[in-house]
């Protein structure tokens, strides 16, 4: 067993690991941390097939921002897991065909004649070769349909967000620098001209 | 220089005649134990670095202010970095109650760990680099934007409010400004044309010198870069984080310790990272400035590629610490409206003229790599 | 390829290493005597109340989710910044018009004043 089977398995098993704990954790918080090693350990696995960008990629936006905006909900929302669970064993039943109907999924794509036995070898490449070059010649030329369309679900999700959380509260203060920066002494002093007069004599 | 240490340690183990011994076990592990001499030999002098930047700062912070600094342990107080962290390893461990032990105890792992790590892919000279992989700026992205999760582990497992505060405002400052960093990047990629540091650097080798650096067709880049990389290590004007007058240090209020001293040294380690890679990406790596210029190249040539490095490095660190000492700090408001509506769009406007500019004759920094 | 890796992944245990050292060390040397009011957590003075965990202003979710989307933004840009000069003049329409899109999304994030902070 070389290094990079040994690799493949340990990572493997963290994921599954982790996995597990994501669903068997009773704190939200902690399923969430197992969330981000489950990804973290995925990253490796991607990087053991020399998917150099995605692997990175994963890292860099599943592990560095949604898991954090998870972290950020289940931290600071309060969950009251007591009302989670209430109902449990009554959609169980439907869970479970779910679940059933997802693994005869993974078992029919797996053990299809178009996978079976394709144990390939994935293409060993030489140290200086680019992943992330190869995948720009391609995304930004011959897929361009579906890189524009990427924005355009990009641009849906910024719109959503704004409009799901936004709320506008009442008796917030603003500071408006372009106001404040225009201000002009005559508009904040007033100076007023008094005449002088002599003050009256009060030691009699 | 494999070889050269593979030879010493043969010369070494001669004088005992084990050579043939020692060797039959070590073979088969050598490269691991190359590559942990390596790791030795960039980590070694970078914890010395990061003591020795709390130091520095204590010291020029003290002088701008018209005080003495450290001056008691040794000579002008060079052994006080040496003694403080003695200290801090005889301290009390205090763990809050309520809160989460094991979170709380590997939360400023969490940052140091990151901010070593990505120094795996950082090039010191021309091949002289622990690994040289093709996605190395991403790499050091992907580590960069690791450290935050070791803020809001410690926030939220120390159970105690300020900590919480503190660890929520950090983590939407460090994630706001790891926007403009990323699009200042973009900037350098198009410049360079790869994302392997060392063809970064490589790329702005001219006969101009300086001038074929990056900083000066990106120059707001770099400015961007630079107050960017200041917000993601939560250093002043951008401490809104620690905000003692607030909320007394904020994450790691309740680490003592260690686990104090821990965090303290990633936050250092970060900022010689940052430091690195401004000179790495801005401002030519290990590239003589003069290089070219007549006279002057000439009789710098000798300079060996490390010093300039060096040099580039403590000039960025010196302007973190001079920041420190001349600017007050920014309010959460106005810290997030810098970066979300200064940073963000100015950034993104430089991408698309960047873009442009190599779409026509006059970009005049195209790697020699590409032309051909 | 992978090759290059190994060092990387041995920098990384050896950075988590140099994190756990000195913490196991530093249980191991340093004194510990605690009593209840050194454990509770620190809160000016008088007796902590209600729980540290509170709920958040809604503003800091809304900072996370448009960080995910402006990253996924970044995530796009990085393979097309390295081969602008082979994908040409095609490539940087090609971006441009990724850009003006989320642009717009941009603006009008601006204009609803979801960047406010008050």
């Amino acid at each position: 067993m070389n290094l990079e089977t040994l690799m493949f398995y340990l990572l493997s098993a963290l994921t599954v690991f982790a996995a597990l704990r994501v669903i068997t954790s009773r704190n939200p918080v902690h399923a969430a941390l197992f969330l981000v090693l489950a990804f973290f350990s995925t990253a490796g696995i991607w990087m053991l097939l020399e998917a150099e960008f995605l692997a990175l990629t994963l890292v860099l936006v599943y592990v560095g921002a949604v898991m954090v905006l998870f972290l950020f909900v289940v931290m600071m929302l309060d969950i009251n897991l007591e009302r989670l669970r209430v109902g449990f064993w009554k959609w169980f039943p439907f869970a479970a065909i779910l679940a059933v109907v997802l693994l005869v999924e993974m078992v029919m794509v797996l053990g299809s004649s178009s996978t079976a036995g394709t144990n390939v070898n994935v293409a060993k490449h030489a140290a200086d070769y680019s992943n992330t070059k190869e995948l720009g010649r391609l995304i930004y030329t011959e897929y361009i349909y579906a890189f524009e369309l990427a924005a355009v679900l990009l641009l849906v999700a910024i719109i959503a967000a704004i409009a799901l959380t936004l709320r506008q509260r009442s008796g917030t203060k603003h500071q408006v620098q372009g106001d404040q920066i225009q201000v002009r002494s005559k508009d904040r002093v007033r100076i007023v001209s008094m005449p002088s007069v002599a003050r009256p004599d009060t030691r009699k | 220089m494999e070889a050269q240490v593979l030879h010493f340690f043969q010369w070494f183990w001669d004088l005992f005649g084990l050579w043939n011994v020692v060797w039959s076990f070590v073979e088969p592990v050598w490269p691991l134990i190359w590559n942990l001499m390596k790791i030795v030999a960039i980590v070694a002098p970078l914890m010395i670095g990061v003591a020795y930047l709390t130091y520095a700062e204590r010291k020029i912070l003290a002088y701008m202010q018209v005080r003495v600094g450290p001056n008691r342990v040794g000579y002008y107080g060079l052994l006080q970095p040496i003694a403080d962290g003695i200290k801090l390893l005889f301290k009390e461990l205090i763990v809050p109650i309520r809160s989460n032990k094991l979170l709380f105890a590997f939360a400023p792992v969490m940052v140091l760990a990151p901010a070593l790590a990505a120094w795996a892919v950082v090039p010191f000279a021309d091949g002289m680099v622990l690994a040289n992989i093709n996605a190395g700026l991403l790499f050091i992205l992907a580590m960069t934007s690791i450290g935050v999760y070791g803020v809001i582990i410690a926030g939220w497992s120390s159970n105690s409010k300020y900590a919480f505060l503190g660890a929520m405002r950090s983590a939407a400052q460090m994630v706001s400004y790891e926007l403009p960093m990323g699009f200042a990047l973009v900037c350098v990629l198009l410049a360079a044309q790869s994302m392997n540091l060392t063809d970064i650097v490589m790329g702005q080798q001219s006969n101009a010198g300086m001038l074929g650096w990056y900083f000066v067709p990106l120059f707001p880049m770099f400015i961007v870069y630079l107050i960017s990389g200041v917000a993601e290590t939560n250093r002043a004007p951008f401490d809104m984080a620690e905000g003692e007058s607030e909320i007394v240090a904020g994450f790691h209020v309740e680490y003592s310790g260690m686990g104090f001293a821990l965090f303290f040294l990633g936050e250092y380690a970060n900022m010689i990272l940052i430091a690195g890679l401004t000179s790495l990406f801005f401002l030519g790596g290990w590239l003589n400035p003069f290089h070219g210029w007549m006279l002057v190249g000439a009789l710098t040539e000798w300079v060996p590629g490390i010093v300039w490095l060096l040099g580039k490095m403590f000039f960025v660190l010196f302007l973190f610490l001079w920041f420190r000492a001349t600017f007050p700090r920014y309010r959460y408001d106005q810290l997030m409206r810098l970066g979300w509506k200064v940073l963000i769009p100015l950034t993104l406007v430089w991408v698309v003229v960047v873009a442009a500019w190599m779409q026509t004759p006059y970009w005049l920094w195209t790697p020699a790599s590409v032309q051909g | 390829m992978l090759e290059n890796y190994f060092p990387v992944l041995l920098f990384i245990i050896v950075g988590l290493a140099i994190g756990v050292i000195p913490l196991l060390l530093g249980w191991i040397l340093a004194p510990n005597r605690p009593d209840d009011a050194k454990l509770s957590p620190y809160e000016c003075g008088f007796e902590a109340f209600e729980d540290a965990r509170m709920k958040f202003d809604v503003r800091y979710y809304l900072v996370a989710i448009l960080f995910i989307l402006f990253d996924l933004e970044i995530a796009f840009l990085f393979p097309w910044a390295i081969v602008l000069q082979e994908i040409g003049m095609f490539g940087f329409v090609s971006m441009m018009v990724f850009l003006s899109i989320l642009v717009v999304g941009f603006i009008y994030e601006w204009k609803k004043g979801a960047l406010e902070w008050e």
